[in-house]
C-alpha cells in the first residue's frame, strides 16, 4: 500500500528545461490550471445575466466579492481598496485549490506544498514591504518600535518585533501548508484502515466522512485566514499600527 | 516527505507566478469590474427607487394637506354664508316686524280720533236734544218759559262734568 504521503508526490507531466532551469508542467501547475480554470468558470458563468435581483450562482460570486470587500475595508481600511483585486484572487486562488484538492482518488492540494504557499507568503511580505516604505520612507522603522514602551527597554523590543516582522512569511505558509499536509495525510491514514479492518472497517469510513467534513471547513478557513493576515500586514503598512 | 524535495520547487513556483498573474488579471480586469459594475447598479436602482418613493410619499402628503385645506375653507366658508344668510333673514323680519307695528299704530291712532269725534258728535247731538227736552219738562212742570239760552248754557255745564268723567 501506498505510503500516506504519496499524494503529496510531484509527478512532471511535460518536461520543460530552459536556460538549464527546470520548469516542467507537473501535476501541481495542471491542478493550478484547473483551479484557475474553475474560478474563471465560477465567475463568468456566474456574472454571465448581471441580473439585478441575483440568481443563486450570482449571488455566491456576490457573495465571494463582498465578503472579501468588507473585510479588506473593516481591517485595512478606505485606502486599501486598490489592493482589493489581489487579495480578492489570493483568497479565490487558495479556497479553490484547497476545495478541489478535497477531491477523492484524483485530487491533488497544491497548497500543501511549502514552496507554493512560501512563494505567496514571500510574495505578499515583499509587496506589504514595499508598500510600506514607499508610502511612509524611512517612518516605516516606527512599525518596530512599539509606542509608549519604556526607554530601556526599547533595544529588546525593537529586536523582538523586528523577528516578529521578519517571520511573517514563514508563519503564513507554514500554517497553511501545515494545515493541508495534516488533513490530507489523516484522511489517508484512516482511508488505509478502512481496507484493512475489513468489516470493521466501517468505522473509520465513518470517521472520514466526518472529518472530510472538517476538512472542508479547514479549506475555506485557511483561505480565509490567509486573505485576512494579508489585510492586517496590508494595514500595519498603510497606516503604521 | 516529497514536499521537501528542492528539485520540485521551482518548476511550482514559476507555474504559480505564471498562472496566479493570469487569475490575477483576469480577476483585476474582468471579474472584479463586472462585479462592481453590477452591484453598483444595484445600488443605484434602490437608491433611486427609495428617492421616488419618498418624493411621491410627500406629494401624496401634499395632497393630503391640501385636502384638508380645502376641506376647512369650503366649511368655514359655509359657516359663513349661513351666518350671513341668517343675520339677513333676522334683520328682514325685524324690519318687516317694525313697519308693520308702525302701520298698525298708526291705524289704531287714526281709529282712535274717529272714534272720540264720533263720540263728541253723539254728545253734542244728545246735549242739543237735552236742551230742547230740559225746557219742555221745566215748561210742563212748573210752566215757566226759560229763555233756551239759559237752558244751553246750564245743560252743557253738566255736560261738560260728564264729559270730562267720561273721558277722564
Amino acid at each position: 500500500m501506498a505510503s500516506p504521503l504519496a499524494q503529496f508526490e510531484i509527478k512532471t507531466l511535460i518536461p520543460l528545461q530552459v536556460a538549464g532551469y527546470d520548469i516542467s508542467f507537473t501535476n501541481s501547475a495542471l491542478f493550478m490550471a484547473i483551479t484557475v480554470a474553475a474560478i474563471m468558470f465560477f465567475m463568468t458563468v456566474g456574472m454571465r445575466k448581471g441580473a439585478l435581483v441575483p440568481g443563486r450562482w450570482q449571488l455566491c460570486v456576490e457573495m465571494c466579492y463582498e465578503f472579501i470587500a468588507n473585510m479588506l475595508h473593516d481591517t485595512a481600511g478606505r485606502d486599501a481598496r486598490k489592493y482589493f483585486p489581489f487579495i480578492f484572487t489570493l483568497f479565490m486562488f487558495i479556497l479553490f485549490a484547497n476545495l478541489i484538492g478535497m477531491t477523492p482518488y484524483f485530487g491533488f492540494t497544491f497548497t500543501s506544498h511549502i514552496a507554493v504557499t512560501f512563494a505567496m507568503a514571500s510574495f505578499v511580505f515583499i509587496g506589504v514591504t514595499i508598500i510600506g516604505f514607499a508610502k511612509h520612507g524611512f517612518k516605516f522603522f516606527k512599525l518596530f518600535v512599539p509606542a509608549g514602551a519604556p526607554l530601556a527597554l526599547m533595544p529588546l523590543l525593537v529586536v523582538i518585533e523586528l523577528v516578529s516582522y521578519l517571520s511573517r512569511p514563514i508563519s503564513l505558509s507554514v500554517r497553511l501548508f501545515a494545515n493541508m499536509v495534516a488533513g490530507h495525510t489523516m484522511l489517508k491514514v484512516f482511508g488505509g484502515f478502512v481496507v484493512a479492518l475489513g468489516a470493521l472497517g466501517v468505522v473509520p469510513f465513518a470517521f472520514i466522512v466526518a472529518l472530510t467534513g472538517l476538512e472542508l471547513l479547514v479549506a475555506c478557513l485557511q483561505a480565509y485566514v490567509f486573505a485576512i493576515l494579508t489585510c492586517m500586514y496590508l494595514n500595519d503598512a498603510l497606516h503604521l499600527h | 516527505m516529497p514536499q521537501l524535495d528542492p528539485a520540485v520547487f521551482l518548476p511550482q513556483i514559476f507555474w504559480l507566478f505564471v498562472i496566479f498573474g493570469l487569475i490575477y488579471l483576469f480577476i483585476a480586469h474582468s471579474a472584479a469590474p463586472r462585479i462592481t459594475q453590477v452591484l453598483e447598479k444595484r445600488q443605484a436602482r434602490i437608491s433611486s427607487d427609495l428617492e421616488e418613493a419618498s418624493s411621491l410619499q410627500a406629494e401624496a402628503e401634499a395632497a393630503r394637506v391640501s385636502h384638508e385645506k380645502a376641506l376647512e375653507e369650503a366649511r368655514i366658508k359655509a359657516t359663513s354664508t349661513i351666518t350671513a344668510k341668517r343675520e339677513a333673514i333676522k334683520s328682514d323680519v325685524e324690519a318687516e316686524y317694525a313697519q308693520l307695528t308702525e302701520k298698525l299704530g298708526a291705524e289704531f291712532a287714526s281709529a282712535e280720533v274717529k272714534i272720540i269725534a264720533a263720540k263728541d258728535k253723539a254728545l253734542d247731538e244728545i246735549r242739543v236734544m237735552s236742551v230742547d227736552i230740559c225746557k219742555e219738562i221745566i215748561q210742563s212742570v212748573s210752566g215757566l218759559d226759560l229763555d233756551k239760552k239759559i237752558v244751553a248754557e246750564r245743560v252743557s255745564a253738566k255736560f261738560e262734568a260728564v264729559k270730562d268723567n267720561a273721558n277722564g
